[in-house]
């Protein structure tokens, strides 16, 4: 694997046919083994990574805090019920609709939205559906990105061509406009495409949208590697022995490149998890009753003077996640190669 | 007319930006430098100026097409029709008075003819003087211009054919007007007993015979009123001042107003309107505060701020075409399960709580029915959440899947979130869908839909239950654009709908509305789900004498009778 030792960055900004990332590496470790010894030595960056996956930790304990803690659903309306806090009877929504604020207990630890329903539990609910749509978005940013990127590199042409011009028009369109649209069109009519139906109200709708805009943002750069890496000595040598077309790609061009993939991973489930959170904000992402952390924030603005924790609490937690993820994915970019400067910008 | 708070992804984005520069709370805490001298005026009960505010500019400054409240508030009292209603509080303010004709309007030919007389030496705002013919040619503008309120007018005889020919200044057969005598008659192809009260609407505030066919929002044109918008520059303000020579025209029951000049800003930012209004450099705000801030704005200005219920009414539709709801114990389970306290918990108690299709103040309304004697439970009260799970369980429609449209209007998105789960409540499987604002009626309105229950509201146009029972008339679905959601289509409330239709003397059949609506609302019926009518604000800086203020059953706030202390 020598030939890829000497490859050059990665830079999303300029789209070119710059060649490849690497997972570089001497002196007899693997490449991983090496990636991760880096990684050990960013102690601020894995305690990160430890809060992300303390984050997900707890947002898959939803269920279990709404049951036992909470008692009631993410759903559940409690318009004109009351609870006992401190001693006293209060409304979970007043008369003028002012919610109650954060009780510090089981029920409504962080109070209630305008609805009467219980914020921590949707809180907790809305960051699995926030985690869920940025995790899967990513996935399937990733599987198409790396798809796409290959296929236009290694075969060039009108493949290339057909496969570029499609990722341009992508990009043509500002992130945010572009997911209003789609998600806006899909949330109200749902997604058939043959025997596949999906109700406009599905997480699948806000996942797909994500997923199909950020594709060029991980294709592009994939697919300058390929040109480059088609041309390498070892990848010709497998074509003078016979090897077909896809597995050439798979057996020998793949691993030169899934590390940009993982590069990239990161920063796309941050980034997926901030777009689901603005689409939400605006209508255009998970649709109610569902909650988010964007439509929590959404929710919130309107009371931001009476109940403030609406919008602040679901905010923090956006923060709190993309930061972690951020500083995370940072860290990775560096064990794997240091000279890499990747970026996503909209 | 439907009226709704707007919160659109417009809003929203602006909203976006806000929070992402971290000024959103910033926007709460201050007021606007611009408007820190608009409130400024010479004082006194007559006379001086006053600067007030609306959220967006009205749809339009021309009486042919205005359709909002926005419009509808400030333009009544620039263009007075022949008809129009007496600026006083109550149901009082909804009995027909002449305008600018003489008399209330003779009726014959079995309610099909309306003979009105001008009244004499009448004269627009510009000094030129009204003529009969300057009806036909108001009626005219609303039919060409494919204004909102065309087809109030599309009664009149040859209204189609004058439509049809395409020429703006074709006549319409059945408008005949003698500009020496100043006569006006007026035949109609079908009797309509709420003619007179179409004859008051805004769209027939009397326009100069030279007025073009066009959209004169920017130029609105001369009318006869106590004030004359001297100023309009769209989605930043209009002016109106005295009318010069209103006052002696001596109109019995028309206030000359008081103010001598009344700036409308627009100002986007509701929160920036209630604080200007607090802090006395905006003398009043046409949209209510915003709830985050009803709290403060009624601790800190509690004596100028008060709320009026309206004549609107807010239901939930259910479509009688389309399972489950094609079953009348399934519409009266919806019935006893709705928390309408609840609700208008939502609407930060600016929802009188209701039962009643017909609002108050409407001939017909009862208020027992609306409050104690509701079939369905006193609707202030908690729902009867156990008869509704028994009937529902009788109807067998337990978990049945319902989808329950709403928009994104604000308090809608909320209130349809709340009534999907007041549904599972029952025992259904409902899922809320919230779709624009913009697109919402159009879309429940189109049968293809088969939308099965969700959000509905009306506001009236009229005090005549007319301009309400169109709405669950048989009589009155179409294909698209229906305004029947429910599809409600009963024969012996579709008669009794006919049968007043013909009834000029509204006052003497008022018991037999009533005796409609409590057959529409009550079971078996149950064809529709009210849960309230909407209460509007009043809110005024320290500079009005607040109980001066007249809020005018259908054209709320009068700003004749803001006057400074």
């Amino acid at each position: 694997m020598s030939e890829t030792a000497d490859r050059p960055v990665s830079d999303l900004d300029a789209f070119s046919d710059a060649p490849a990332v690497t997972v570089g590496g001497s002196g007899g470790a693997s490449p991983w083994r090496l990636a991760a010894r880096r990684l050990r030595k960013r102690p601020g960056a894995l305690a990160m990574g430890i809060v992300f996956l303390v984050l997900v930790a707890v947002m898959l304990a939803a269920p279990l805090y709404a049951r036992h803690v909470a008692d009631t659903t993410p759903y559940e309306n409690h318009l004109s019920d009351q609870i006992e806090v401190g001693g006293e009877t209060v409304n979970v929504v007043g008369f003028d609709g002012v919610p109650i604020g954060p009780t510090w207990r089981g029920k409504f630890l962080l109070g209630a939205d305008s609805n009467g329903r219980d914020v921590a539990v949707r809180l907790l609910y809305g960051g699995r559906n926030s985690l869920l749509i940025g995790l899967s978005a990513a996935l399937i940013t990733t599987v198409l990105g790396l798809t796409t990127g290959l296929l236009a590199g290694y075969f060039r042409g009108w493949t290339d061509s057909v496969l570029s011009r499609i990722m341009d028009v992508l990009w043509a369109f500002p992130v945010i406009l572009l997911g209003i649209a789609l998600g806006t069109s899909l949330s109200l009519g749902g997604l058939k495409a043959g025997p596949v139906e999906v109700s406009g109200g599905s997480l699948a709708i806000p996942i797909f949208v994500i997923a199909v805009i950020y594709v060029p943002y991980l294709a592009r750069p994939i697919r300058g590697e390929v040109l480059s890496l088609r041309e390498k000595e070892f990848v010709e040598a497998a074509r003078a022995q016979g090897m077909g077309p896809i597995r050439l790609i798979h057996s020998e061009i793949l691993p030169n490149v899934i590390s940009t993939g993982l590069v990239f991973f990161p920063l796309l489930v941050a980034n997926a998890i901030l777009l689901e959170a603005a689409l939400s904000f605006l209508g255009a992402g998970v649709q109610p009753p569902e909650p988010s952390w964007g439509t929590m924030i959404d929710e919130g603005v309107e009371r931001i003077v009476t109940a403030p924790a609406l919008a602040i609490v679901p905010g923090a937690m956006i923060v709190l996640t993309v930061l972690s993820l951020n500083v995370f994915g940072e860290a990775v970019r560096d064990a794997l190669d240091p000279r890499a400067k990747v970026r996503i910008e909209h | 007319m439907t009226r709704t708070l707007r919160n659109s992804v417009a809003a929203r984005i602006a909203a976006l930006i806000l929070i992402v520069l971290g000024l959103g709370s910033v926007v709460v805490a201050c007021g606007s430098d611009d408007s820190s001298d608009s409130g400024s005026s010479s004082g006194g009960e007559s006379g001086g100026s006053i600067t007030i505010s609306q959220t967006s500019q009205p749809d339009f400054l021309d009486p042919a097409l205005s359709y909002t409240v926005n419009g509808w508030e400030p333009m009544w009292l620039v263009y007075t029709p022949l008809l129009t209603y007496p600026h006083v509080e109550g149901t009082e303010g909804g009995e027909l008075i002449p305008g600018l004709a003489e008399n209330l309007p003779v009726v014959s030919n079995g309610g099909k003819t309306y003979k009105l007389q001008l009244r004499n030496g009448l004269k627009y705002s510009d000094g030129q003087p009204v003529v009969a013919s300057d009806f036909a040619h108001t009626i005219k503008r609303v039919l060409n211009l494919e204004s909102g309120g065309s087809f109030f007018y599309e009664n009149i005889v040859g209204a189609e054919e004058y439509l049809k020919a395409g020429n703006p200044n074709g006549d319409i057969k059945g408008i005949k007007t003698d500009d020496d005598t100043g006569e006006i008659t007026i035949d109609l192809v079908d009797a309509d007993a709420s003619f007179s009260n179409i004859l008051a609407m805004n769209f027939a505030g009397l326009v100069p015979g030279d007025t073009p066919f066009k959209n004169m929002t920017e130029d609105p044109p001369p009318g006869v009123g106590p004030y004359v918008i001297t100023k309009s520059v769209p989605n930043r303000e209009f002016v109106m001042e005295k009318s010069p020579n209103f006052a002696s025209f001596d109109i019995p029951d028309i206030p000359t107003g008081h103010v001598d000049m009344i700036t409308t800003k627009i100002i986007k930012n509701a929160n920036q309107q209630a604080q200007d209004v607090l802090a006395n450099k905006l003398d009043y705000m046409q949209d209510p505060p915003p709830a985050d801030l009803k709290p403060t704005v009624k601790e800190q200005a509690g004596d100028r701020y008060r709320e009026t219920t309206t004549g609107s009414t807010y239901y939930f539709f259910m479509n009688t075409r389309v399972a489950p709801f094609d079953k009348a114990k399934v519409r009266e389970a919806v019935n006893y399960g709705i928390d309408k306290p609840g609700l208008a918990r939502i609407f930060a108690g600016e929802l009188a709580p209701g039962c009643s299709f017909l609002p108050p103040g409407m001939p017909g309304y009862n208020e027992a029915f609306d409050t104690t004697d509701c079939p369905y439970g006193d609707p202030s009260q908690p729902p009867d959440l156990d008869k509704a799970k028994q009937l529902l369980k009788e109807a067998g429609e337990v978990g049945t899947k319902l989808t329950v449209w709403g928009n994104n209007d604000d308090p809608t998105d909320k209130v349809t979130e709340a009534y999907a789960d007041m549904l599972n409540q029952m025992g259904f499987d409902a899922t809320p869908k919230i779709v624009d604002g913009g697109v919402y009626f159009q879309t429940i309105g189109n049968q293809s839909t088969k939308a099965q229950t969700g959000f509905a509201n009306w506001f009236q146009d009229f005090p005549h239950p007319l301009n309400f029972s169109f709405l669950v008339d048989g009589d009155s679905i179409q294909p698209t654009n229906n305004q029947n959601f429910g599809n409600v289509d009963n024969a012996e409330l579709n008669e009794t709908i006919n049968q007043l239709t013909l009834e000029p003397e509204l006052a003497s059949v008022a018991d037999q509305w009533e005796a409609w609506d409590e057959a529409l609302v009550s079971p078996p019926n149950s064809y529709i789900a009210p849960y309230g009518h909407r209460k509007i604000a009043t809110f005024t800086s320290d500079r009005i004498d607040f109980d001066a203020v007249v809020f005018h059953p259908l054209y709320l706030n009068d700003y004749s009778s803001f006057q400074l202390k």
